[in-house]
């Protein structure tokens, strides 16, 4: 079994039950393959194409995230090629670096872990020390 | 040679050196460059749709072989142009 993500486009001008009777029939198909099905992921919808597939400029993006075998993608693959409302489709096996994908704010923990200890003996301190300069300006004043 | 090319080539006025670029992608801690980030994609595709040289961009040598997997997937799908005009 593997991990892998799948990206297929529907044509965008299949209606809405059509659309999702085949996301559950690609779904299914998964199932039926000996695969599970992680996630179906629609998010990205109805997208502008970057060129344009058999004179469509629109499309019906799915992501779907799957445990399957390397066969099962094999027989996904040649059933999503069958189907003409699949625009195109791309499988991508997923690596395990790419399960953590992006820890982008990774930088910013670091810093903030740090000082943090170092910061909580210091604000003890610097109440008493703020205290009575901020006591003694508007007397002066 | 190769250093007759180097002394030809302008350098900016002032007689500073450019500044040494440094991959993005490693200064933001990326292990796997997605092709489904299109916008992070685009900055590295000229208007053409060509892919940048690491030259331009300042990639290093690792990240930029994982960038142009990323972008020849996100071209597959009709994510980014293959060629625009």
């Amino acid at each position: 079994m593997n991990r892998y993500e799948l990206t297929y486009i529907i044509d965008a001008t299949l209606e809405d039950s059509a659309r999702k009777e085949l996301i559950e029939k690609v779904s299914a198909l998964i199932v039926a393959n000996g695969g599970e099905v992680e996630k179906v992921d629609e998010t990205w919808g109805k997208r502008r194409l970057a060129y344009a597939i058999d004179h469509k400029n629109e499309g019906y993006y799915v992501l779907v995230t799957l445990n399957a075998p390397g066969e099962a993608v094999k027989e996904l693959e040649r059933n999503l090629r069958i189907n003409d409302s699949i625009l195109r489709y791309l499988t991508v096996k997923l690596v395990e670096k790419q399960s953590r994908v992006k820890p982008r704010p990774v930088r910013t923990p670091a810093p903030v872990a740090e000082p943090a200890p170092a910061a909580e003996p210091a604000v003890e301190a610097e109440p008493v020390v703020e205290e009575a300069p901020a006591a003694e300006t508007p007397a002066e004043e | 040679m190769s250093e007759e090319r180097e002394e030809r080539r302008p350098r900016p006025r002032g007689g500073r050196r450019p500044r040494r670029k440094v991959c993005s992608f490693c200064v933001d801690k990326i292990a796997y460059i997605d092709y489904k980030d299109v916008n992070r994609l685009r900055r590295f595709i000229n208007e053409r749709g060509k892919i940048l040289p690491c030259r331009m961009t300042g990639n290093c040598a690792k990240h930029q072989r994982q960038l142009s997997e990323a972008i020849k997937r996100a071209r597959a799908i009709a994510l980014l142009p293959y060629t625009a005009e």
